[in-house]
C-alpha cells in the first residue's frame, strides 16, 4: 500500500472519530446544561423564597441566616441578588446589599484582584451594583486596569456619589485617552447637578479639545446653569467644534439672557456653528430672534436653513406667519421648500411637536 | 499529460489543505471571541444607554422591492425596537406589486413635501411619505435602481449621524440596536460600523414582528442554508473580525457612522454587493487618511432573515452575492497585497481574492479535472475514493464545530432532535449542496464576463404566510 494511501485512510479515520466524538459532545453538553439549568431553577426559586421573606420582613439575622445558607451556591445568589436589587429601594434593598456582604463579598474582592481579566471584570460588574461609599478604595485601583474594567470601575464609583468618588472620576477622567472621554460624560450625566463644583474647575484646565468639548456639553446636558457664564467665555474660542458645543449647551440651558451670545454665534464664520446657533435660538423662544432666524432660512447652507425653518415654528404664531409669507415668495425657491415643508410637517404630523422639544 | 495532471492536482490538493485549515483556524478564534463576548457581556443591562445623554440616534434605512407579503410586519418589527432616539426609513424601491400600497393602508401614510440634502446621487424619488399614526415611520417611493440606489436615497433623507442599512423583509431581536451601538458607545472615535450575527426564520414561528419559537425549516435546501450561516457567521466572519480582516458588515443588518460612508460617496449604485463594496471603500478611506478604525462585530443572533428555499431562487441569490464579491475585489484591486492599506491590504483582501472569489472556481476545476483523470485512467482508485471522503468528512467536521459554536450563541435550536437533523446535512450537504453553489458561483464569472447582472429578487413567502403553514 502507497504511503499517501495510508496517510489519506488514517487522516479519514482520525477526521471520522473527531466529528463522532464533537457530535456526542453536542448532545452530552445538551443534557448536562439542561439538567444544570433545571437544577439552577430549582436553587433559585428556593433562594427566591427566602429573599422575599427577607424583603417583607428585613431582619440582620435573617440576612446572615441566608446568606450562610446559600454561600456554597455563589452563581445562583448572585443571579437572585442581582434580579432583585435593581427593583428594589430603602430597607429591603440594604438587607439584600448584607445578604452580598456576608456571603459573596470576600470572593468579590478577591476577584477583583484576580490576574484573569474577564474575573476582574465580572467582579467589577457585581460592584457596581453593591459597593458601599467605603468601599471606594477597592474600586480606585482599577482605575488603572484594562479600559473596559476603567470604565465599569467608573460606573461604580458613580454610584458612590461621595465627593471623595467624584473628585477620583474626574481625576480618571482627565488622564484617560480622549476615546474614552464619552464614556465618562454618560456616566457624570447621572450626578446630575453633584458635579458643578468639577465641572467648573475642569473647564478652566489645559484639557485637550474633545474633553472640554464633551464637559461643555454635558453643562448643558444636565443642565448646570450656573456655569452659564463659565461657558460663554468659550464662545469665541477659535476651534469651532468648542463653539458648536456652546452654542448647544447654552440652547439646552433656556437662560433669557443667553440671546446674546446665541446671536452672536448665528453671526459665526462657520456654517456649522450658525446651524446649532440657530436651532438653539428656537429653543430660546426668543421673539427677538425671528429676523435672525429669517434671515438664516435664506442661506446658502441647507443645515442653517433647516433649523431656522423650525426654529421658526417653534416661536408659535409670529413665527409661523414669517414661515407662511417665505413660503409664499418667489426670490428665493429654497428658502420657498423649506417653509413649505416645516409648515406641512406641523400639519401632519409631530412637527409641532419637534418644535416644542 | 500525466505530468499536468499531477501538477494541477498537487497545486489543489495544496488549496485544499490551506483553504481548511485557514477556516479551521477560523473556528478556534471564533470559540474564544464568542467565549469573551459572553463573560464581557455578564451583568450588564443593555438598557442603561436609556439614561445616557450622549448615545447617537439612528436611521434605519429598508429598501423593499416587490415586498408585500412581508414589508407591513417588517416595519411593525422596526418600528417596535427599544432603542432612545431611531427613525425608520422604508425605501420603496420602484415595487411592481402593492408594497408601497400596503404601507399607505397599514400606517396612515400622508404625501409631504419634504425637502432633503442631496448628499449622494439616486435615481428620481416620486414621494416621501410621513405616518400619521407612527411619527418615526417615513416611506421614500421611488424609480427602480437597485438595493444600493434605494440605501443612498434612505441616506439623503436620514437625519441621524448613525445609520442602520437592513433587508426590507429582516426581523431584528428587540433589543438589537441597543447591542449594536455599544461599540460605538465605548470606541465612538474610532468604530465605523459594527455587524452582527444573522439566523433564518424559515420555519420559526414570528408573532408580532419578532422570533417566538425557533425551530429548524421543514425545506431541505433552508436547512443546507442553516449550516452555511452558522459557518459564516459564527465561524468565518467572527473569527476574520478577531483579526480585523472581516470585510463584510452584512447588508442585511449593519450600523454604519454616516460622515465616514457619506465621505466615501455612499453606497455605489453600479454594484450589485453593496455591503462590501461599502466596507471596503471605507476602509480605503481610512487607511489613506491614516484614521485609526474599528469595525465591531456581535457575535449575537440579533437578526432574522428569509432564506431562498427554490434552486433558482437559491441559484439567483448566490450568483448575485459572487457578482458582488467580484465586482469590489477588481474593483479595488489597488488595495490587493499594498502595505499602505495595513492588514485589509495585506491580508484581507488577498483572502478574499484567493479562498473566496477564485474558490469556487478552483473547486469546480478540481472536480472537472477529476473527471478527466477518472476517464483517461490517470487516478489512482482508491487515493481517490479516500481523497472524496476525507473532503467530506473535514467539511462536516467544520460545519459540526459551527454547530458547536452555535450551541454556545444564545437563541439556539431547542429540541435535541435538531441537533441530529443538522448534523445530518452537514454530511449530505457535501454530497451535493457544496457542489451545486460551486458550479453556480463558477458561473457568476462568466455572467460578469458577458455583461449579464441580475436583481433577482426573491420570491419571499412572507412572514405572516410562513407561519400558517407550520
Amino acid at each position: 500500500m502507497e504511503t499517501s494511501l495510508i496517510i489519506t485512510a488514517y487522516s479519514l479515520i482520525f477526521l471520522i472519530l473527531l466529528s463522532i466524538s464533537l457530535f456526542l459532545y453536542i448532545i452530552v453538553r445538551r443534557i448536562v446544561l439542561k439538567y444544570n439549568k433545571k437544577r439552577f431553577m430549582r436553587r433559585y426559586q428556593s433562594i427566591e423564597k427566602d429573599i422575599l421573606r427577607l424583603i417583607t420582613f428585613p431582619q440582620l439575622e435573617l440576612s446572615a441566616e441566608i446568606a450562610r445558607k446559600y454561600q456554597s451556591y455563589p452563581n445562583v445568589l448572585t443571579k437572585v441578588l442581582f434580579d432583585y436589587i435593581e427593583q428594589i429601594e430603602g430597607l429591603g434593598k440594604d438587607q439584600l446589599k448584607k445578604v452580598f456582604d456576608y456571603a459573596l463579598k470576600l470572593k468579590c474582592l478577591k476577584d477583583i484582584y484576580s490576574r484573569r481579566f474577564i474575573r476582574r471584570l465580572k467582579a467589577t460588574h457585581l460592584f457596581v451594583v453593591f459597593s458601599e461609599p467605603s468601599e471606594a478604595v477597592h474600586i480606585m485601583r482599577l482605575l488603572n486596569d484594562k479600559p473596559l474594567v476603567r470604565l465599569v470601575a467608573v460606573n461604580a464609583l458613580s454610584r458612590i456619589r461621595t465627593s471623595q468618588a467624584i473628585s477620583y472620576i474626574f481625576q480618571a477622567f482627565e488622564r484617560d485617552p480622549p476615546s474614552n472621554a464619552r464614556t465618562y460624560i454618560n456616566i457624570l450625566f447621572g450626578l446630575g447637578q453633584n458635579i458643578e463644583h468639577f465641572v467648573r474647575m475642569y473647564i478652566m484646565k489645559p484639557l485637550p479639545l474633545e474633553k472640554l468639548g464633551l464637559l461643555i456639553e454635558l453643562t448643558g446636558a444636565v443642565p448646570l446653569r450656573s456655569l452659564y457664564q463659565d461657558i460663554i467665555v468659550f464662545a469665541d474660542h477659535p476651534d469651532k467644534e468648542i463653539r458648536i458645543k456652546v452654542a448647544r449647551a447654552v440652547g439646552k440651558m433656556h437662560i433669557p439672557h443667553s440671546y446674546e451670545t446665541l446671536e452672536r454665534l448665528s453671526q459665526d464664520d462657520a456654517w456649522v456653528v450658525r446651524a446649532q446657533a440657530v436651532k438653539s435660538l428656537g429653543k430660546l423662544k426668543d421673539h427677538r430672534a425671528l429676523d435672525i432666524l429669517t434671515d438664516a432660512l435664506f442661506s446658502p447652507f441647507w443645515h442653517v436653513r433647516y433649523n431656522a425653518g423650525y426654529s421658526l415654528a417653534s416661536m408659535g404664531l409670529p413665527g409661523l406667519k414669517r414661515l407662511k409669507a417665505i413660503a409664499k415668495q418667489k426670490k428665493d425657491p429654497y428658502a420657498s421648500d423649506m417653509a413649505t415643508m416645516v409648515m406641512d410637517e406641523i400639519v401632519y404630523s409631530e412637527g409641532m411637536e419637534w418644535a416644542r422639544s | 499529460m500525466t505530468t499536468v495532471f499531477h501538477i494541477f492536482s498537487s497545486i489543489i490538493l495544496v488549496y485544499f489543505f490551506l483553504l481548511n485549515s485557514l477556516y479551521l483556524f477560523f473556528i478556534i478564534l471564533s470559540a474564544f471571541g464568542l467565549n469573551r463576548y459572553k463573560h464581557i457581556n455578564a451583568f450588564i443591562n443593555f438598557k442603561e444607554i436609556f439614561q445616557m445623554p450622549l448615545v447617537k440616534p439612528i436611521s434605519i434605512i429598508a429598501p423593499a422591492y416587490n415586498e408585500e407579503n412581508s414589508i407591513v410586519e417588517s416595519a411593525r418589527s422596526l418600528l417596535s425596537l427599544e432603542y432612545p432616539q431611531y427613525e425608520v426609513i422604508v425605501v420603496n424601491d420602484g415595487s411592481k406589486d402593492k408594497t408601497l400600497q400596503k404601507l399607505i393602508k397599514a400606517f396612515d401614510l400622508k404625501k409631504t413635501k419634504w425637502v432633503f440634502r442631496k448628499s449622494v446621487d439616486t435615481k428620481p424619488i416620486k414621494g416621501i411619505y410621513k405616518s400619521l399614526s407612527n411619527p418615526k415611520l417615513i416611506v421614500i417611493d421611488k424609480i427602480n435602481g437597485k438595493k444600493a440606489d434605494a440605501l443612498n436615497a434612505g441616506l439623503n433623507i436620514s437625519h441621524y449621524p448613525l445609520f442602520c442599512g437592513i433587508d426590507g423583509d429582516s426581523i431584528l431581536e428587540k433589543a438589537a440596536l441597543l447591542k449594536m451601538v455599544r461599540p460605538f458607545l465605548e470606541d465612538p472615535e474610532r468604530t465605523v460600523a459594527a455587524g452582527g450575527i444573522l439566523k433564518l426564520s424559515n420555519g420559526s414561528e414570528v408573532r408580532t414582528g419578532q422570533v417566538t419559537k425557533v425551530r429548524v425549516p421543514r425545506n431541505w435546501l433552508a436547512r443546507f442554508q442553516i449550516l452555511e450561516y452558522l459557518r459564516a457567521f459564527l465561524g468565518g466572519r467572527l473569527g476574520l473580525s478577531m483579526l480585523r480582516s472581516s470585510l463584510i458588515v452584512s447588508g442585511a443588518f449593519g450600523l454604519f457612522r454616516k460622515d465616514i460612508a457619506l465621505k466615501c460617496g455612499g453606497y455605489r449604485a453600479e454594484t450589485i454587493g453593496e455591503d462590501i463594496d461599502l466596507v471596503v471603500r471605507m476602509r480605503k478611506y481610512l487607511h489613506e487618511q491614516r484614521i485609526s478604525y474599528r469595525i465591531a462585530y456581535i457575535p449575537d443572533p440579533i437578526c432574522w432573515t428569509e432564506a431562498p428555499e427554490t434552486l433558482k431562487s437559491l441559484a439567483n441569490q448566490r450568483i448575485r452575492w459572487h457578482q458582488g464579491l467580484i465586482e469590489t475585489i477588481t474593483y479595488s484591486k489597488k488595495m490587493l497585497f499594498n502595505p499602505r492599506y495595513g492588514i485589509t491590504g495585506l491580508f484581507a483582501m488577498p483572502f478574499y481574492l484567493i479562498f473566496e472569489m477564485v474558490g469556487p472556481l478552483i473547486e469546480a476545476t478540481g472536480y472537472t479535472l477529476f473527471a478527466a483523470m477518472f476517464f483517461t485512467g490517470n487516478i489512482n482508485h482508491p487515493f481517490a475514493l479516500f481523497f472524496f471522503l476525507l473532503a467530506v468528512v473535514f467539511g462536516s467536521l467544520l460545519s459540526i464545530l459551527s454547530v458547536l459554536l452555535g450551541e454556545h450563541s444564545s437563541r439556539q435550536y431547542p429540541r435535541m432532535s435538531y441537533v441530529f437533523i443538522i448534523t445530518l446535512f452537514s454530511f449530505l450537504e457535501n454530497i451535493f449542496y457544496r457542489q451545486f453553489i460551486s458550479v453556480i458561483r463558477t458561473k457568476a464569472f462568466f455572467d460578469i464576463f458577458r455583461g449579464k447582472q441580475e436583481w433577482g429578487a426573491m420570491k419571499k413567502k412572507g412572514f405572516s404566510i410562513a407561519n400558517q403553514k407550520q
